[in-house]
């Protein structure tokens, strides 16, 4: 029979509080890459704006895992829940930012004419987005192989920042007038490829949770 | 040698008549080194650290079957001295056990059983055993007042300095600080980390948190098996076995 079900209650409220916290933070991310890919001053404002729920999220997340850790000290699988849900919510916070700092590039961007059309930028903002539901769905699914899959993706997006970053200094070397914008969108570039960083930090987290390993820095293996 | 095996058993098995209540136990416990066992009441943890100094041969129709050794002898084996064997193999029980003596007698009791009359002798080995079981400073002014009279946790380090002074080589500690309060338990967890120094421990304890804080190795008992044994860090951190994570997150038991 199931023993401290008060306690087993607690870690449910737990994960629903991170995944209310993870859909926020997909959602800006989503917001702000559309902003950015589509120069929808309007919706990057509306990242901006929303950022404030998301770090209260994480004050409160913080708060509650704490109270788990001090009250009902927990062991094994328990506490790898509780100290590897804090790690994703560190990392829920920070896509929050990053989603912020994409909108700020997608603010500025839409003020200024369209650069020249670049399908790598689409191609990195896809692969953020699939690395993030994914990371999430490993999450909600306690689902290693989806997980490892994500820490894998993260090369393809390291390699697209890199090939951007390549394409937009030719364009500005043949082009100066391009440059201001060309800075930015090299710095959105750099944002989409944090992006898909702590999406692997989260699938590395789910790995933690479910196994108690660590395959930090070496998910390639 | 530091880490060297201490006690270990094989395949040991032991029954109450024709109870089977440990089957299979084959575990090694290191020298130096603070094990816990663990595991729900009736698991079998206390039976088996009863057959390591053989307490469990005053119980009439039980049996041992297997190998249990100390520093590789048989501590089974016919002919052995099961005095002498106590006398290496200290305990340490649930419920403090002074005698209705003196604080004196009390530690001086094992001394005197084994023929020791040298006075001197006597005190600096009473006071030695003492401070060994923190408890010197506060009994040293009422040494000849009676044990009866300290506190409950003053009792129980009075029990380890007892078991201290005929200097044995393994504790055994069966659930010592579960009759304490939580500033007493404090003293004895603390005393177990001092003692590890010179003795090997085997404690038995019903709290997960005790077992976390005071142990190097953690081996769960359920059924009359063992069911895993590991470092601590590992057993309450990461554990191998099912059976072993659903009992200390506190799933069945």
């Amino acid at each position: 029979m199931e023993q401290r079900a008060h306690f087993s209650k607690k870690l449910e409220d737990l994960k629903v509080k991170v995944l209310r916290m993870a859909a926020l933070s997909e959602t800006a991310v989503h917001k702000a890459i559309k902003a950015f890919l589509e120069n929808d001053a309007d919706l990057a404002e509306e990242v901006i704006v929303g950022d404030s729920l998301i770090n209260q999220m994480e004050d409160d997340l913080d708060n509650f895992s704490l109270e788990l850790l001090a009250l009902d000290q927990p062991m094994a699988v328990d506490l790898r829940t509780i100290i590897g849900g804090q790690r994703v919510t560190v990392n829920l916070e920070r896509l929050g930012d990053e989603a912020v700092n994409l909108a700020h590039r997608a603010l500025f961007l839409s003020t200024r004419p369209p650069l020249p059309h670049n399908p790598r930028m689409e191609s990195l903002a896809a692969t953020a987005r699939t690395m993030l539901s994914n990371a999430f769905k490993a999450y909600v699914d306690e689902d290693v192989s989806l997980a490892t899959q994500v820490c894998r993706m993260d090369d393809k997006a390291d390699d697209l920042n890199i090939a951007i970053l390549r394409q937009f200094v030719a364009d500005m070397v043949s082009e100066s007038r391009i440059v201001e914008r060309g800075v930015h969108a090299i710095i959105a570039a750099r944002h989409l490829e944090r992006i898909a960083d702590l999406a692997t930090n989260v699938a590395e987290s789910v790995v933690f949770i479910v196994e108690g390993t660590s395959m930090k820095h070496n998910c390639k293996e | 040698m530091s880490n060297a095996i201490k006690v270990a058993s094989r395949n040991l098995d032991f029954f109450y008549g024709d109870f089977k209540a440990l089957e299979n136990i084959s575990i090694d416990f290191e020298r130096n080194r603070v094990t816990a066992l663990i595991g729900p009441s009736g698991c079998g943890k206390s039976t088996y650290i009863r057959c390591i100094n053989r307490m469990n041969d005053l119980i009439p129709g039980t049996r041992v079957a297997g190998e249990l050794t100390l520093d590789g002898q048989d501590i089974y084996a016919p002919g052995l001295d099961v005095v002498s064997l106590r006398r290496r193999i200290g305990m340490v029980f649930q419920k403090p056990n002074p005698f209705p003596k003196t604080i004196f007698e009390n530690v001086a009791y094992g001394l005197r059983v084994n023929g020791v009359r040298d006075k001197a002798f006597l005190e600096n080995r009473v006071e030695e055993s003492l401070k060994g079981a923190a408890l010197w400073d506060e009994v040293k002014d009422r040494m000849h007042t009676s044990a009866m009279g300290l506190s409950g946790g003053q009792q129980q380090r009075l029990c380890i300095a007892r078991a201290l002074a005929i200097e044995p080589e393994v504790l055994l500690m069966d659930e010592p600080a579960s009759a304490l309060d939580p500033i007493a338990t404090q003293k004895i967890e603390d005393l177990i980390h001092e003692l590890k120094q010179n003795f090997t421990i085997i404690i038995v304890t019903h709290s997960m948190q005790q077992a976390a804080r005071v142990s190097d190795r953690t081996a769960f008992f359920y059924m009359g098996k063992l069911i895993e044994v590991d470092s601590t860090k590992t057993m309450f951190t990461n554990p191998a076995n099912k059976q072993t994570e659903d009992y200390i997150t506190g799933r069945f038991g």
